[in-house]
């Protein structure tokens, strides 16, 4: 039930919201806060780690004509997503207490729909329940932009659901394949993940279908080719759009990939491998070098995130212990920074009115609170030791070395480059003269710096002290690597051709990447 | 005839009494509503009809029709977007210089054309069906004769009709030449039977029907005009063409070429397959460049058809489910679409370029949330019937293996919520200035309960498809 | 008995093809309708024909309901000729929009 709760209240929240906005100016955002604290205490159970694969489940029958069910299930991994989820969401309500001002009721029922839509996407088993819960996300996050965001909205509006649909669509024509692929091996007609899990087929057609999962998984990632949407969106979405953009919808992306492209299609992701790594590669390094000549402040982080996602591609596609756990750590941490920095930009804009480097400068003097916080926030962002990014970049690179030493290498120099436009922001904006003669700013109001010390908070214990998410997220990666490793030596039902055969039942024994 | 032919022709029979009743009404007091009055009242009459004898084993009455429940669910879904079409003009013709009483009139006809189309199991059956549902169509569209779009509409309309008409007729004469017979099952047992080697004769004039048929459900290439005559049209009238003749001819579709094999009929299979694939790219690239709401819709239904062959074409158990249940959905959504388009618009002019519907979202916020449900179910998003009607499409397609045309449906719906988007980005931008918004009167409580029903049914089928598909698998054994 | 069913057919079918280029090729509403005439005139001497084959009744009865329809189609059709007609005071289809 406490998954159901969890959905609900975010979805009732919305609901009361917007019919209250009518009653009373300063409801709809009360009443979004209130939701989200009360999600976020009810998440706060799901943190215990238990004995069985999964903490909670619920499981019952949905559209029986296709053996679809609403089949909610959640492990360490989805918890610590989904904690992350209400954490970010409450963030975003707050950081928008006073920015956004028409329309509050209808913004804060977009808003806290998109958090349902990804919590439901981050506890779905069944593969139509997840598929609804990833469409049900876009369409309110395309009226966040489209309504409330800057200048150029509705083009980044309409791009962004253009490139997340056409993923999204292939994604549904996958999942239809290969629920038809195991309904004629097996005969029974089920989306449901742990069924579907080793389903056996030929190479092709799982390649096929992998490649339908990856396309969506990779437009939302950000993966190197189909991430031109990312830059637009973020640079015009409002900040509660940004930070929940960068925090989180990106975050779905690496979930997929984690959770369905590499399990379901262990064979085929292993032949995608190198080209994976490859494009991580890429995405890191031209993230940064794209960063580092933007002058629009909002721009430059949304091109960090392209930089900082491309770690996480590079992990899962490496699939071993370390980089996995890596993976997670970074997940969080990407979310809880650029989160961050997305919130500053906000502030800084909403007292400048501009987000143009080039016009900044100075504002240290003015502002020395909020200087001290975007210099750490851009420290963690280029992975200073002691904060929660270092970990995680650190854990990739260390499990990725052994998969492919070049492609690290490289991968390290991405963090040579955060370093640069990192600290590169923190001079152009805070230190130096101011290059226009400006008003006198406030300083981080104490809402504004309880939003920033909680995001502090959250990013400095996950650099010292990660191992709570170890715990809870281990056994869940264990069992992703077994299964993954395992699959192909699973018999075959329909016997495949013999080459086939005897190329599947390799490398049973050895590491995911050892027939290479 | 025995007593169980006229129990099972009910529905059909109630629909002609009321017709009667509304003609007498007519010829001795005028008045707008009485009609709609006695109108609503057939039609729910024939409604309950359909739902007492609807579950009643197939019955063939007389060699001309057979009322199964394959037609019974037909026809129960074309009396019901009668009476939403009936209920939706209510206020447009209310102000109508003239008379408008012949509206409601002609609607039932044309329904019961629709009706009798759907359940014909014989070629002249299938004939007087649709001939009484295209003629009583002209009408319908000129029927706002001050406005000269509507006449073209109408004579455009007539002029498609005619020609489509004689290409059917003459396709079907070469068949019965060849056949011997005018029934519907001896003809597909004989196409059945014939497998790969056709003679000519067949072989033309089922060429010659598939155009007659395609020129009906407005697929590429015989789409010319499709959207000058929707946009012509008055929107009530859009609404009714767009859902009942649309469906009855799916219906008429199914029963001729359900049962037949499409592996052992190439020619026939790729002949529907070619015009399923240009019907999902042109339409949907035509869509692109129209700026007006009613052109968008004229061509996304071009579109949608493609959608529907591809279910259609799957073969398999599934396929024929898929398309009752295609067909169903894309009535209810379109029916909502039109139906917004139809309150906003008055007999003089209707709502139909973006800019009627510009700000829609802060002058009628109720009226703007329907129409974005209705546009989000044409592309396809979740929680909408026209998500499951896709959904179903798909995995039809995909058990048949037709991958190739998958591909397409796929990557053109992705297109197509370019255009969808952009009447929903044009409702939500700010309202122009010097505009005057289309219905200063408000809703009526007609349009208001039409839509209302819409959208509960959009989003109830959307979130629970179960019964209804419990009900199309039961119908479609 | 005497005339074979092909001999039918052809004349059918140039009927038809007549009917065709008449109705796509004239710039005058009322010959437009002429074709759609000749086309399901067409149409219904096939049914004759076809009938007559298999001597039936079947294609007979349906070549009645094909001209009575076609009736009701002229009338609806030259109704709306003269609604537009008093508008434009023209048949000619290119000029009409």
């Amino acid at each position: 039930m406490i998954l159901i709760w969890l959905i609900a209240i975010p979805v009732a929240g919305g609901l009361a919201a917007w019919l209250l906005d009518k009653w009373a100016p300063g409801a709809p955002r009360w009443t979004a806060l209130v939701a989200m604290l009360l999600n976020l205490l009810i998440g706060l159970r799901l943190l215990a780690p238990a004995e069985g694969p999964w903490l909670v489940a619920i499981d019952v029958p949905w559209i029986d004509a296709f053996g679809i069910r609403f089949h909610l299930a959640i492990d360490g991994l989805s918890a610590v997503l989904i904690t992350l989820t209400n954490g970010l969401g409450m963030i975003a309500v707050a950081c928008s207490w006073h920015e956004i001002d028409r329309r509050r009721g209808f913004f804060f029922f977009n808003l806290l729909w998109v958090l349902a839509g990804i919590i439901g996407v981050f506890s779905a088993l069944d593969l139509f329940l997840f598929y609804f819960f990833w469409e049900l996300m876009m369409v309110p996050m395309f009226f966040l932009i489209a309504i409330w965001g800057h200048e150029n909205r509705i083009y980044a509006a309409v791009k962004f659901f253009l490139f997340t649909q056409i993923g999204g669509l292939l994604m549904l024509a996958a999942i239809i394949g290969l629920y038809i692929v195991h309904g004629r091996a097996t005969g029974i007609y089920t989306f449901d993940y742990n069924a579907l899990l080793g389903t056996a087929m030929a190479p092709p057609t799982a390649m096929w279908l992998m490649l339908g999962f990856l396309i969506a998984f990779a437009v939302k990632l950000p993966a190197f080719p189909v991430h031109s949407w990312l830059p637009d969106a973020h640079t015009e979405a409002p900040t509660a759009g940004s930070v929940i953009l960068a925090g989180l919808l990106l975050k779905t992306g690496a979930y997929g990939l984690l959770r369905f492209v590499i399990p379901l299609f262990p064979e085929a992701a292993r032949t995608f491998a190198p080209f994976g790594m490859l494009l991580a590669v890429i995405a890191i390094l031209y993230g940064a070098l794209l960063a580092f000549s933007q002058t629009d402040l909002k721009r430059l982080v949304a091109y960090t995130s392209i930089s900082h996602m491309g770690f996480v591609m590079l992990a899962i596609f490496a699939w071993n212990e370390l980089a996995l756990q890596g993976a997670v750590i970074q997940i969080v941490c990407h979310g809880i920074s650029t989160g961050a920095l997305f919130i500053i930009v906000g502030m800084l804009q909403e007292r400048l009115h501009t987000r143009d480097l080039r016009r900044m400068g100075g504002l240290w003097d003015q502002m020395p609170r909020m200087g001290g916080m975007a210099l750490l926030f851009a420290l963690a962002s280029l992975g200073l030791p002691g904060l929660g990014n270092f970990v995680g970049e650190f854990l990739i690179l260390i499990g990725v070395y052994p998969v492919h030493r070049t492609l690290t290498i490289l991968a390290a120099l991405g963090l040579v480059a955060a370093s640069i436009y990192s600290l590169w922001i923190v001079q152009q904006a805070f230190h130096g003269r101011a290059r226009e003669t400006r008003h006198r700013l406030t300083d981080l109001t104490g809402r504004e710096g309880t939003i920033l010390g909680a995001l502090v908070l959250a990013i400095v214990w996950l650099g010292l002290y990660p191992q709570p998410v170890f715990t809870l997220t281990r056994p869940v990666l264990d069992r992703m690597l077994q299964t993954a490793r395992s699959a192909p030596a699973t018999p075959l039902k329909i016997t495949l051709a013999p080459a086939a055969t005897a190329r599947a039942a390799g490398p049973v024994e050895g590491d995911w990447h050892a027939d290479r | 005839m025995q007593t169980a032919d006229f129990t099972a022709l009910t529905p059909l029979l109630l629909l002609a009494a009321a017709i009667a009743a509304v003609m007498l009404q007519i010829a001795l007091k005028r008045s707008h509503i009485l009609t709609i009055v006695l109108t609503l009242a057939g039609l729910i009459a024939a409604m309950l009809g359909v739902l007492a004898v609807g579950d009643m084993p197939a019955r063939q009455v007389t060699p001309l029709v057979t009322m199964d429940r394959l037609a019974f669910f037909f026809i129960g879904l074309i009396l019901t977007a009668t009476a939403a079409t009936a209920l939706l003009g209510c206020r447009y013709w209310e102000h109508a210089v003239g008379q408008c009483e012949e509206y409601y009139l002609l609607l039932l006809v044309a329904a019961l054309g629709a009706c009798v189309l759907a359940a014909a199991h014989h070629f002249a059956a299938f004939f007087i069906g649709l001939e009484i549902l295209s003629i009583s169509l002209f009408t319908l569209m000129a029927f706002a004769r001050r406005r000269m779009a509507s006449v073209e509409a109408g004579l455009k309309y007539l002029v498609l009709a005619g020609i489509s008409s004689a290409f059917l007729l003459f396709g079907i004469a070469l068949i019965y030449a060849d056949v011997g017979s005018l029934a519907f099952p001896i003809w597909t047992a004989r196409l059945q039977a014939a497998g790969e080697t056709v003679s000519p004769l067949l072989l033309i004039g089922m060429g010659m029907t598939v155009i007659g048929v395609g020129f009906k459900l407005a697929l590429v290439p015989f789409h010319m005009w499709t959207a000058d005559i929707y946009q012509g049209a008055p929107a009530p009238t859009t609404a009714f063409v767009a859902t009942v003749s649309k469906s009855a001819m799916v219906a008429l579709l199914l029963r001729l070429f359900a049962p037949v094999d499409f592996t052992a009929e190439p020619a026939l299979f790729w002949t529907l397959a070619i015009l399923a694939f240009a019907s999902m790219i042109v339409g949907n690239i035509l869509a692109l460049r129209q700026d007006s709401v009613k052109r968008i819709l004229a061509y996304s239904s071009i579109a949608h058809m493609g959608y529907l062959l591809v279910a259609f074409l799957s073969g398999g158990p599934a396929a024929i489910a898929a398309t009752v249940f295609y067909i169903t959905a894309y009535t209810i959504t379109v029916l909502g679409a039109f139906g917004v388009v139809t309150v906003l618009s008055r007999t003089d002019a209707d709502a139909d370029s973006m800019s009627d519907f510009q700000g829609l979202f802060f002058s009628h916020p109720w009226l703007a949330g329907v129409f974005m449900a209705m546009l989000l179910s044409l592309a396809g998003i979740p929680l909408t019937a026209g998500f499951i009607g896709k959904f179903y499409a798909i995995t039809a397609g995909a058990q048949g293996g037709i991958w190739w045309l998958i591909i397409t449906l796929v990557l053109t719906s992705a297109a197509s919520l370019f255009y969808y988007l952009r009447i929903v980005v044009a409702m939500f931008s700010p309202p122009l200035e010097n505009k005057t918004q289309p219905p200063a009167a408000g809703i009526s409580y007609s349009g208001g309960l039409v839509l209302t029903v819409m959208t509960v049914l959009l989003i109830w089928v959307g979130s629970a498809p179960g019964p209804l598909i419990d009900l199309i698998g039961r119908i479609t054994q | 008995m005497n005339v074979p069913l092909t001999h039918l057919l052809t004349l059918a079918g140039g009927l038809f093809f007549i009917g065709i280029w008449c109705a796509v090729t004239r710039r005058n509403l009322i010959m437009v309708m002429l074709g759609i005439e000749i086309m399901l005139n067409a149409a219904a001497l096939a049914f004759v024909g076809a009938s007559l084959r298999w001597q039936q009744m079947e294609g007979q009865a349906v070549a009645l309901f094909v001209l009575a329809i076609a009736a009701a189609e002229v009338s609806v059709g030259l109704a709306l000729i003269i609604c537009i007609y008093r508008r434009y005071r023209t048949l000619d289809p290119a000029k009409v929009q």
